[in-house]
């Protein structure tokens, strides 16, 4: 019975995805293992998200869900509160105040001449979705397994190289290009991790269809724009986010406005993995690779900085990441975060597997009776009398420690199976 | 991860200690004993730094000592200590449909032009891969470790697919490395959060009903189950 309902959520999963889609193709072990399985061309769906009084705050090409948040790069912070079809209406949170911060000091903030010795560690760059391609010079949006995807992170790797940082750059694909497609490069990432890196750079381009989203001319040259993505299923999101706002700040304020802004969205990204882990989407499939070089290029240009390898940072200006004194707000927000959702999902099992507040407290007790009992210091207080600790085996008048004991082990041995 | 601020460093150790503590107790109730769980993870740990070549392979193959070895070892470990074959036949079972739920949904349904997760992108298949695990381990035998064996070796019959893909395709380039993030990887975390989730669906079944269930179980077991002071003086948590 229990495989027949996994069978059938399998299908009901299978069945929501085709219905949803009203182009199906024919079937053939094709769709399993043939080039069908590694794009999707059929989709070129684009999310409009307003503000409340109807103005364009974004496009995505990705679904959007309530909860996704942006943060332009003007520092306007909003929240997606509804989603109707491809419209979506977002909420003027008001200014975000870390990236007001980081502005005003960046406008102040001449770069620094000083080039400092290059740095021991690298950064590490891969592409997941290998594929993925700028049809105006690739002729295709996905070319599997060698995208334009990669002239594009060579550029990148260039320019980072350039600038005196040493690249650990990791070519292997990660075809089909699907959600899966993180699980593989999850392990690229950690190989990568290896070397020790400052920060983890995971280049995509973007699907959405209108080229002039992203076409800027910036710094005298026609570019497209880069977005800042940040996973919101991570649990360490906020110090993601806390190095995305510091790169957005300080590229904008050197190439402006390279980044176009940074999303929160649905996902994780491998960025549990590191709190400087970011992933770039470099323009997107309708616009040249050439664009999106030249883009990704004045976008590293910005990175050394970042990251402190230009040196110490003047009076006045934010710490670069690496910089041990540097405030990382985002980083305590995380760990406050972690830490009450621990003790609550911790609190709530406890809770329910006991059954009532009063043997919960038991249990704990007995917990950490046991648990920390065996430091020597709690030992020694213990042995003073000082700190109680419930030990007693036997409830007057129901049967003897041996038994109980027996009939412990035995339902412990249950327990474990 | 060294050079960084305090408040970057505080967060990875303590994101680290969450992990190894969840991983303890998840481990802790698959005929293991408190410091077997323990010689387990920090194995894992170590293990993660250690990759094995598969030789013979078109494509490079590797398997990961903590993240692909260990985790297969003991869910194999696990498989043959069932007390049935019929039991085995469950864990086997859920380990198939686990694959196959894994694959329709990450790989199926969320690809395509949307970035950067493909379309109808609502979780991460890092957290999808524990919950499908999870929760076929639930359904096909109600047991933590039926749970452990879906999710761990459903991954596996993923990664064993992936390889027969990458041949089917005669891709350019292409590499499997099994359990390569280590500790970390999608195998690891799915095994775990896949047993703790099925022990939080097993505890919230039973508080529902009342109980435990007793029709039918062994007389020893509802003994066990009628002493109310058992846990007291035993490794209970």
């Amino acid at each position: 019975m229990a495989l027949g309902l996994g069978l059938m959520l399998a299908g009901l999963l299978a069945w929501a995805a085709f219905v949803r889609n009203p182009v199906v193709p024919a079937w053939s072990w094709n769709f399993l293992f043939g080039r069908e399985g590694e794009g999707d061309h059929l989709v070129g769906r684009v999310y409009t998200i307003r503000d409340e009084s109807g103005q364009v705050v974004s496009q995505v090409s990705r679904r959007v869900t309530v909860g996704d948040e942006i943060f332009a790069a003007d520092g306007r912070h909003y929240r997606v509160v509804k989603v109707r079809g491809e419209e979506a209406v977002a909420r003027f949170l008001g200014m975000d105040e870390d990236l007001l911060a980081y502005r005003d000091f960046y406008r102040q903030l001449a770069i620094p001449a000083a080039k400092a010795p290059a740095p021991a560690q690298p950064v590490g760059i891969y592409h997941t979705h290998s594929d993925e391609s700028y049809v105006p010079s690739d002729g295709s949006e996905s070319i599997p397994f060698k995208g334009g995807i990669y002239r594009v992170g060579e550029r990148m790797v260039g320019k980072l190289t350039e600038k005196g940082l040493r690249v650990e750059y990791d070519r292997t694909p990660h075809d089909p290009h699907d959600d899966n497609a993180y699980y593989r490069s999850r392990r690229t990432a950690v190989r990568l991790m290896q070397a020790n890196p400052l920060a983890l750079f995971d280049v995509h381009r973007d699907g959405v269809v209108d080229p002039g989203y992203y076409r800027r001319i910036v710094s005298q040259q026609n570019v497209a724009q880069t977005r800042l993505v940040v996973g919101r299923e991570n649990p360490r999101m906020q110090a993601n986010l806390d190095f995305a706002k510091r790169l957005m700040s300080y590229a904008n304020s050197v190439h402006n406005p390279i980044v176009k802004e940074i999303f929160l969205a649905a996902g994780n990204y491998n960025q549990d993995l590191m709190p400087t882990a970011l992933l770039i989407e470099a323009g997107t499939h309708t616009n040249s690779r050439e664009e999106a070089e030249r883009g990704i290029a004045l976008l590293a240009d910005a990175v050394p900085a970042v990251l402190g390898i230009t040196g110490p940072a003047p009076p006045g200006a934010p710490k670069p990441i690496t910089d041990r004194t540097a405030k990382t707000p985002g980083s305590y927000k995380a760990l406050a975060w972690l830490l009450a959702l621990t003790l609550l999902g911790g609190g709530a099992f406890l809770l329910v597997s006991a059954g009532s507040w009063e043997r919960a407290r038991q249990r704990l007790g007995r917990f950490f009776g046991q648990e920390l009992g065996g430091l020597p210091v709690l030992r020694r207080l213990r042995m003073k009398g000082k700190l109680e600790v419930r030990e007693k085996a036997t409830v007057p008048g129901r049967g003897d420690p041996a038994e109980n004991r027996e009939a412990r082990e035995r339902l412990e041995e249950i327990r474990r199976d | 991860m060294t050079g960084f601020p305090v408040g970057i460093t505080a967060l990875v150790i303590v994101t680290l200690l969450i992990f190894i503590g969840l991983a303890h107790r998840a481990l802790d109730r698959m005929r293991l004993s408190d410091r077997g769980a323990l010689a387990v993870i920090v194995a894992m740990i170590i293990g993660s730094f250690i990759d094995l070549p598969v030789p013979g392979a078109r494509y490079p193959v590797t398997v990961n000592v903590g993240g692909g070895l260990i985790p297969l070892g003991l869910a194999v470990y696990l498989l043959v200590k069932a007390g049935t074959a019929r039991e085995r036949a469950r864990a086997l079972a859920g380990a198939a449909v686990t694959a196959l739920a894994v694959y329709v949904v990450g790989s199926l349904i969320m690809r395509g032009l949307p970035e950067p997760g493909g379309r109808y992108e609502v979780l991460d298949a890092l957290w999808l891969y524990p919950l499908v695990g999870g929760v076929v381990g639930y359904l096909a035998g109600r047991s933590r470790r039926g749970a452990f064996v879906s999710a761990t070796l459903g991954l596996l019959a993923m990664d064993i697919g992936y390889y027969l893909w990458l041949l089917a395709r005669g891709a350019p380039a292409g590499r499997v490395a099994i359990g390569g993030a280590g500790a970390f990887d999608a195998i690891v975390l799915a095994g775990i959060l896949a047993v703790l989730l099925a022990e939080v669906v097993g505890e919230v079944r039973e508080r529902l009903q009342g109980g435990p269930a007793v029709r039918g179980r062994p007389e020893p077991l509802l003994r066990a189950l009628r002493k109310p002071d058992l846990g007291k003086g035993g490794d209970e948590e």
